[in-house]
């Protein structure tokens, strides 16, 4: 299957992981129906592209970590389908980059593991079986800071730990994701990075991500145990955790392996509430 | 999320911030200063330093999100290590059942 894409490369022209991202936009646009978005001349004509970003599913190629093409769709509202980053590409296929700018070739090579990648990858399934039992009822109580409001749930069996994600337990089963004081401060969710289904984690071992214009938050278990399930709708729609990241917008399900020994380390409401609170406090004071 | 202050009075579950060994640590040998992880970091963990030999150093080790390694994924040389997460946890538990027994 060859897929098309709109693609936005951050075409950084200083960095050699920039050069790569062009180097995978003309691969991808002379392979297939895939067309490129410039993002100079974007940045100065944006009328010029707006029909194709919404047209065709939107892949932003960003080079390194300041992710400028990410940030370019932001600013101009463009709904994110796929993302690729350079350099950590590189670092999962074992390429050191070289400080020329030009590309050799490790670099040519790297470029054509990527456009291979994404024009042949097909999507996992992660379905999602909604099979959890899911309090229908939560009940919140409120943190209000000036304008921003900070829920946090106070039914039995939400736990949290200090890296501001909650797990909610039934069982041996238990349900993940980030407080409001995480997509606050984050705000607008643009990218969710899912981890595995099947992946054995450990607590406080990184289980995916989620990113803004601001920053990409690590979403660390508070839990052991072997995920289940990820929100499949989180992944169309991450602003689903900015509206309620308590209810629609959870991040995955796992199977608990060690909770008896994890909830050492984790916050029940009663505890948890004062270190949101001062978090606020500290962060918005 | 941009908390530049230094956090002195900071905990985490309960343990002083200061009681708790968790921050990256720079392997000379590998970095070359691309500065990809400074970049990176919104928590004023590292300094660059354009004029000393070591051009990064990690400044302000207690800023450092506990467990949080996010940086070491934006540095292609794998220049960037952390201290045991297990042996970490068995710290804190440690200092947790200390603080209980001497309340
Ligand atoms: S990302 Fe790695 S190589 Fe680059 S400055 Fe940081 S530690 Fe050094
Ligand atoms: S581990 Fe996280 S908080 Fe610590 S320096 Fe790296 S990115 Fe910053």
């Amino acid at each position: 299957m060859n897929k098309s894409y709109a693609v936005l490369p951050c075409n950084g022209l200083d960095k050699c992981s920039g050069s790569i991202s062009k180097e995978v936009a003309e691969m991808l646009s002379e392979n297939g129906e895939s067309e490129i978005i410039c993002p100079v001349f974007y940045r100065i004509a944006e009328t010029r592209y707006n029909k194709l970003a919404t047209e065709k599913p939107l892949l932003v190629i960003d080079g390194c970590a300041t992710r400028c093409a990410s940030k370019l769709a932001v600013e101009k509202n463009l709904k994110i389908s796929e993302k690729i980053n350079i350099t950590d590409e590189a670092k999962h296929n074992n390429i050191i980059l070289g400080k020329s700018l030009r590309l050799n070739e490790n670099e040519l090579k790297l470029a054509k593991i990527i456009f291979e990648k994404l024009t042949t990858e097909e999507k996992l399934d992660t379905a999602a079986k909604d099979i959890f039992d899911f309090p229908m009822d939560i009940n919140y109580e409120v943190y209000k800071k000036d304008k921003f409001v900070f829920r946090v749930p106070t039914n039995e069996g939400f736990y949290f730990n200090e890296n501001d994600v909650w797990v909610y337990i039934i069982g041996n089963k238990a349900r993940i994701g980030v407080t409001d004081y995480v997509q606050k401060s984050l705000s607008d969710i643009m990218y969710f990075t899912p981890a595995s289904i099947g992946n054995e984690v450990e607590q406080f071992e990184d289980a995916g991500s989620i990113e803004s214009g601001k920053a990409v938050f690590e979403i660390i278990s508070p839990v052991s145990g072997r995920i289940t399930a990820i929100n499949n709708k989180i992944i169309e729609s991450p602003e689903l955790i900015n509206q309620n990241p308590y209810e629609q917008g959870w991040i995955m399900e796992m199977e608990l392996s060690d909770f008896i020994n994890d909830m050492e380390l984790l916050h029940d409401f009663e505890s948890y509430f004062p270190v949101l609170k001062r978090k606020v406090d500290e962060f918005h004071g | 999320m941009d908390d530049s202050k230094l956090m002195n009075d900071s905990t985490f579950m309960g343990v002083s911030r200061e009681k708790i060994d968790w921050s990256p640590r720079i392997d000379y040998n590998k970095c070359n200063y691309c500065m990809e992880c400074v970049e990176f970091c919104p928590h004023k963990v590292f300094e660059v330093r354009e004029n000393e030999e070591q051009k990064l150093i990690v400044k302000n080790p207690n800023n450092c999100v506990v467990f949080c390694r996010a940086c070491s994924k934006t540095c292609g040389l794998d220049a960037l290590d952390f201290p045991d997460k297990g042996k970490t946890t068995a710290h804190i538990k440690l200092i947790r059942k200390e603080t209980a027994k001497n309340e």
